[in-house]
């Protein structure tokens, strides 16, 4: 290589830099344009950005409901799950409850809503979201099960997706401290998943068309733009919201969180509006029951329930969770929110729910 | 040996004139570097999390100045510390080789030598040589006295509590700025992000940490950096205390310098002496004190006569080599300086915000003065919060550089034991999960004039959500109240129990108040029950 002299050195990085500069503001443009188009045209403009070997969304998923995405859906085109697409009859929620065994409960309670590969595309990028919150081994219950996210990630990888990342950010913790002490890191790695750490510079300001609160947040882009976002909390105790369960597991997602606090009901509601995970599997094989979110490590406040609910109807799933804590889903203030913004049910007796007992 | 890797180095190297090199040189480059490198691995590992910290402190356990100044101020001799030996004894046979060959600061002062702007500058007097000696002296006398407060001079401290406080936060934000830049560009995202993930958390933070007073920490290495200009390894050959000590002991060093009677005064290895210790006036002669055994004159002599063999025989001593006046000076400005610490009036009344990381304070006599601390910044590096922080202001001059936490910045968590298991000389002690839990460090006090539901009356309950205790010490009480419309609204109040709080700062630092929190954690002593 020839030698380069300061000088030319100099000149040429001043060069590099402005034209980065200048396609940077020429994709901001872009951007700025983007979000103003209508929301069908987004997944197709965004996809060659960040998904590499995926095919566009848009094109392939026919058969499911138009991927919600960071301009969101109208709530009312997206909340009627994969039944109406199949000829089979698919429960609004399916419950596995029962045995020893978490991977057991997962595969029962996806195989009865008809299999993994209704969610997942062929080499769609899943982006599994689990609750780690604190840096507590799972027995306390604060964080999810490990082999209920390592489950999934199996699914999904079964079911052909392309890549399957888990992700959250805890709030007690450093990220790399609640992977570890949490068991999720071991259990997604061994099942073949990528545990991902969630760059600070990834959070883009994303408007909320359908929010009665929050008209905005800063929503973590790769949640924006995956095909498929599995949420995976676990039920636990709640000292503001009485419960932690499926919709207030995505305030893992935003980046400023405290400003989520006031009016916490709606805004969960509104923060749904713009993620609307396609699939909520609710860990409840250990629930916390007082002294909730992060418990704190007293095993006296844990309750084995061994149960895993899985529904594509998220404020479904969350209302059928309350009844592990002897509450209804009117105790809640975000399901009532949820279910006022059509964002799904909370009518449990009128909901199809398959109670499927996994052998001890 | 001569590799001709080194060709690049060596054509850089051109402009000093008589730029020594061989094999010696090469093999003294070699283990410099090696020092360093593992230097900076052990500072990226101890940033992981992981890593037991007896390995990760094992540098400073080398350092023999910290060791001994704690061993006298605390009186106790800790297993751990016997590493230091291994330095003392290399010094007892080979001289200053710590600092021509290991000290990870003086690989860095080489590297920025500074030679360019020096040019063929006059030394300062050889009579400042003394000031490293007389630092040495007082830090010893301070010590005696239960003060380390000196010990921010040590060389390694310097370089931990730098990249610490300043290069690593520096170099954290320089390089999210520019991958937030290209990650704005469409072509570069996905590269940007498996970047990012390759960098975050092994080597940088994974969320950004704050120091205070990063810049006057940046300053001081800056300083001693900038002192190349006046004289090469200035501070190593004026200042530097573990010089000092490291350069006492080397009197009785048996390898010393030695130069042939052939010699003819050509003064090439006066003009190659990193520390200009070589005197033409007094036949070439230099002081073993003050060699650090470069080996530059060794390789630089055209006629082979600087040998470096032992002789039994103690070296004499210099002009200003410490006597008996400078004996009495260190006494007496030790002893002056520790009873001035004493009428602070800190020593009276300590800072609220004194918070101290883990079972500290029971560990050290005097919260404010640390007793034990070494100032060597280890904690702070591990922290995964960032929120230990060199003490500015909290604990006077006297604990400057010691560790408090500022829970705004960062809390202390709960499932952590990283700054006791870290600190070489057990000032914050290694305390196991289950004990360290109970340590109170502090107590969170609740300014219901400024919480939002106690003042604003609207829902909040982040410190009770935040709380990590089994029990939470943050309790809410329910409780109706007329909100800003005038109805009547249901509202928890948050309190703290007192009794059960240990001080992590979780509440303080989550709290949704902006700028200062509504829930304060102060010095454990504040309040009126203790």
């Amino acid at each position: 290589m020839a030698k380069l002299s300061r000088r030319d050195f100099l000149r040429r990085s001043a060069a590099g830099l402005g034209a980065l500069t200048a396609a940077g503001i020429l994709a901001a443009c872009d951007r700025a344009l983007s979000a103003s188009t209508p929301p069908a045209a987004v997944p197709t403009d965004m996809a060659p950005a960040g998904v590499n070997n995926a095919p566009p969304p848009a094109s392939t998923d026919t058969a499911l409901p138009a991927a919600p995405t960071r301009a969101g859906v109208p709530p009312s085109a997206a909340t009627v799950p994969a039944a109406t697409a199949t000829p089979r009859v698919v429960p609004d929620l399916a419950v596995a409850h029962g045995g020893s065994d978490p991977e057991a409960l997962v595969r029962a309670a996806i195989a009865a809503l008809g299999g993994m590969q209704v969610f997942v595309p062929s080499g769609a990028k899943v982006i599994i979201k689990p609750n780690i919150c604190v840096a507590h081994p799972y027995q306390y219950a604060a964080t999810t099960n490990p082999w209920v996210v390592g489950a999934l990630v199996k699914l999904a990888l079964e079911a052909g997706a392309g890549s399957v990342q888990v992700m959250d950010s805890p709030y007690g913790c450093s990220q790399q401290e609640g992977y570890l002490t949490s068991g999720i890191r071991q259990q997604v790695e061994a099942a073949g998943g990528q545990m991902m750490y969630m760059s600070l510079f990834k959070y883009v300001n994303t408007p909320i068309p359908s929010g009665l609160d929050l008209k905005q947040l800063e929503v973590y882009e790769d949640i924006l733009k995956a095909d498929l976002v599995i949420n995976v909390p676990i039920a636990k105790d709640h000292g503001d919201t009485r419960l932690t369960l499926g919709m207030k597991n995505l305030m893992g997602v935003i980046k400023t969180r405290n400003i989520m606090h006031f009016n916490l009901g709606q805004r969960i509601a509104d923060l749904t509006s713009l993620i609307r995970p396609k699939l909520t599997v609710m860990d409840a094989v250990r629930i916390l029951i007082a002294n909730g979110p992060s418990g704190g490590g007293d095993l006296n406040n844990v309750r084995e329930k061994d149960t895993v609910i899985a529904g594509s109807d998220i404020v479904a799933v969350d209302s059928y969770a309350t009844g592990l804590f002897n509450l209804q889903p009117t105790d809640i203030a975000y399901i009532g929110a949820g279910a006022a913004m059509g964002l799904g049910r909370s009518d449990l007796q009128n909901l199809k729910i398959e109670q499927i007992p996994v052998g001890s | 040996m001569e590799s001709p890797r080194l060709e690049p180095r060596g054509a850089k190297k051109k402009v000093r004139k008589g730029h020594p090199q061989g094999a010696w040189i090469t093999a003294r480059r070699a283990v410099q570097y090696l020092a360093l490198a593992s230097f900076l691995v052990l500072f990226i590992l101890s940033r992981q999390g992981g890593w037991p910290g007896q390995v990760l402190n094992l540098p400073m356990r080398l350092d023999p100045l910290v060791v001994l100044a704690n061993l006298l101020a605390s009186r106790t001799w800790l297993a751990g510390s016997s590493v230091a030996l291994i330095v003392l004894l290399l010094t007892l046979v080979f001289g200053r080789a710590w600092c021509g060959w290991l000290c990870p600061l003086g690989t860095t002062l080489d590297l920025f030598s500074l030679h360019r702007a020096r040019g063929p500058r006059t030394a300062p007097p050889e009579g400042w040589r003394r000031v490293k000696y007389d630092l040495f002296l007082v830090i010893l006398v301070a010590a005696l006295l239960g003060n380390l407060s000196l010990l921010f001079l040590d060389p390694l401290a310097i370089l931990v509590r730098t990249l610490t406080v300043s290069v690593w936060p520096g170099l954290d934000r320089i390089l999210t700025a520019l991958e937030s830049a290209l990650y704005g560009l469409p072509a570069l995202a996905g590269p940007v992000s498996a970047f990012d993930q390759l960098l975050r958390p092994g080597l940088l933070p994974p969320s950004p940490v704050y120091y205070r007073d990063t810049l006057l920490f940046a300053g001081i290495f800056l300083g001693v950096i900038l002192l190349n200009v006046f004289a090469e390894r200035f501070w190593c050959r004026y200042l530097c205390p573990l010089g000092g000590m490291l350069g006492l002991l080397s009197k009785l060093a048996p390898f010393h310098r030695r130069v042939g009677e052939e010699c003819k005064g050509c003064t090439l290895c006066t003009d190659v002496c990193p520390t200009g210790t070589i005197d033409p006036a007094h036949g070439y002669r230099s002081d073993p004190g003050e060699c650090t055994l470069c080996m530059n004159c060794l390789e630089i002599c055209p006629r082979g006569l600087n040998t470096f063999r032992p002789r039994f025989s103690p070296s004499g001593w210099d002009r200003y080599d410490p006597g008996r006046r400078e004996a009495l000076g260190a006494i007496a400005a030790g002893v002056i300086g520790v009873s001035l610490f004493q009428s602070d009036s800190l020593a009276k009344r300590e800072s609220p915000f004194l918070v101290r990381p883990p079972g500290a304070r029971e560990n050290n006599l005097d919260a404010v003065a640390f007793t034990r601390c070494i100032r060597c910044g280890e904690c702070l590096r591990v922290c995964p919060t960032g929120g230990l922080q060199p003490a500015v202001f909290e604990a006077g001059v006297e604990g400057f550089g010691s560790p408090v936490l500022v829970p705004r910045l960062g809390f202390c968590d709960y499932a952590c034991t990283a700054c006791g298991q870290a600190c070489p000389v057990q000032a914050i002690p290694p305390l196991s999960l289950e004990k360290k839990r109970l340590q109170v460090i502090g107590r969170a006090t609740l300014d219901q004039n400024r919480c939002i539901p106690w003042s604003d009356h609207r829902p909040c309950i982040v410190c009770q959500e935040m709380c990590p205790l089994p029990d939470k010490a943050v309790q809410l009480e329910e409780a109706e109240v007329v909100g800003p419309d005038g109805k009547l609204v249901k509202l928890k109040l948050p309190h703290v129990v007192r009794e059960l709080c240990i001080g992590c700062g979780i509440c303080e630092y989550q709290c949704p108040v902006s700028v200062e929190a509504a829930i304060r954690v102060f010095n454990p002593s504040t309040g009126a029950s203790s």
